[in-house]
């Protein structure tokens, strides 16, 4: 078993000699963890403004549902798909287990309640004269949506960035549903569980500091954009 | 400005929040280059009166008549939402400069140039050009309200709904935010303003309506007597 310093000297080796299979390993991550958000933002952010602006029967229930849903564990939403998608399952015949679809299928049911629940948060704070004045000067009601989510878009874009970090760095569902395959769906974190449960820890480190780096740099561009942490 | 004269009813509007009646068979009627003083006091309902003729909050009951007939509120809330423009209290500028908030109200940004001619225009109408490139937010009330009333000039609405537009404003302030509704009045746009100081308005205005426990009433010219406005189609 390599010392911790011998761990960490050969991950940064891995890192910067541009070692293929780790990169192919975060490649495939990103491919898969953007697809998922660029899918789950769209319909979570406009389920977001529904529960924040409509008023209809069961809407507390709803957004008492979607809160619930952001702690629910990876690996349940990874057994529920996987029985779907099994080949005795409902959804059996699309022959969807064990590939990058089926991963992403994970990852948008792990962001979507995230997005939704804190997407309607920061809807829910923001002035309701926004909504109003939008619609008074003539927006049609998807133009005044757009502009109440751009007076709020720092807290949607704090959404975001929780839903990514969560989807990109969990293992239960991507292990369950794409099988950890090499150069397939093997992506950063299943790659971290299979390296250190074989004692070879380079590679998990090496993952680990990605991201690490992909989180300081969400953050730092976050923090950037809100202006330095400045009062507006 | 104004393709033809305005005239828009609201008939027997009726809402109430609870057990409370806000408004109780309310009848109000506006006329193009006509202003309006609604009065009452705090927390009587005005706001609600004005929401609802904006489209922005359904009544329970009542029909409204924009000259093709009598509609109801659900059937017509859309159409109020383009030809009646509602400022709050305190108007809501967009997070941007001054003039990114007057672009907001140009529907036709596809020509680059006129937009920019326009909201040239607009800023040079209500005062603020010096102010152009400063961010919204830290602008003062009587800019603020000038932003909002330069947004309806470029709106081109056929009624303009006014609440409480000249609170917590400083005598300057108000004399230029009253000189601007002076002007929106001459080209033709119906003015409705709610204020519990009507007395600020009195050279504009040309008819005084009082609410009092949800009755709509027209209140004479001596401010004596208040007797109840009479149904617009009656």
């Amino acid at each position: 078993m390599e010392t911790l310093g011998n761990a960490t000297s050969n991950a940064l080796f891995l890192l910067i000699s541009g070692d293929a299979e780790l990169w192919k390993i975060v490649a495939i991550s990103f491919q898969v963890s953007i697809t998922a958000i660029l899918i789950a933002t769209p319909p979570a952010l406009l389920t977001a403004f529904v529960l924040a602006y409509g008023k209809f029967p069961g809407r507390r229930v709803l957004i008492s549902l979607f809160s619930t849903l952001l702690s629910i564990p990876a690996v349940v939403i990874g057994l529920t798909l996987y029985l779907l998608l099994s080949r005795q399952g409902p959804l059996g015949e699309w022959r969807l287990l064990f590939t990058q679809t089926a991963m992403i299928l994970g990852q948008i049911a792990l962001s979507f309640p995230i997005l939704v629940a804190m997407g309607h948060s920061a809807l829910q704070s923001a002035d309701r004269r926004a909504w109003e004045t939008a619609l008074t000067l003539g927006a049609n009601p998807l133009h005044a949506v757009a502009t109440v989510m751009w007076e709020v878009r720092f807290g949607l874009l704090a959404a975001l960035l929780a839903a990514f970090g969560r989807i990109v760095a969990e293992v239960g569902a991507s292990m369950m549903l794409g099988g950890n395959i090499l150069n397939y769906t093997r992506n950063i974190p299943t790659a971290i569980a299979l390296e250190t449960s074989k004692g070879d820890f380079s590679q998990g480190i090496a993952l680990g500091i990605v991201l690490l780096a992909l989180s300081f740099t969400l953050n730092a561009l976050f923090y950037h954009l809100r202006g330095g942490g400045q009062p507006a | 400005m104004i393709e033809s004269p305005l005239k828009l009813h609201f008939n027997d509007i009726h809402k109430r929040f609870g057990k409370r009646h806000v408004l109780i068979g309310a009848n109000i009627q506006l006329s193009g280059g006509a202003c309006t003083v609604l009065t009452g006091p705090n927390g009587v309902g005005k706001t609600t009166l004005l929401r609802i003729m904006a489209g922005l909050e359904k009544p329970d009951r009542g029909s409204i008549d924009m000259g093709l007939g009598a509609t109801r509120w659900r059937r017509c809330y859309a159409a109020l939402r383009t030809r009646i423009l509602y400022l709050h209290q305190h108007p809501y500028l967009f997070d941007g400069s001054v003039s990114s908030n007057l672009a907001y109200a140009i529907s036709d940004k596809h020509n680059r140039c006129l937009c920019q001619q326009r909201i040239k225009e607009a800023l040079k109408w209500a005062g603020l050009t010096a102010i152009a490139e400063n961010h919204a937010k830290t602008v003062s009330g009587g800019e603020r309200q000038r932003v909002a009333l330069a947004r309806a000039w470029l709106r081109e609405p056929r009624a303009l709904l006014l609440d409480e537009p000249t609170a917590n404003l400083d005598p300057e302030a108000r004399t230029r935010t009253l000189e601007l509704l002076f002007r929106l009045k001459e080209s033709g746009i119906a003015l409705l303003i709610a204020s519990h100081d009507p007395h600020h308005f009195a050279s504009l205005a040309d008819k005084h309506l009082q609410l009092t426990q949800g009755i709509l009433a027209e209140e004479l010219s001596d401010n004596t007597n208040v007797t109840p406005f009479r149904r617009a189609h009656s």
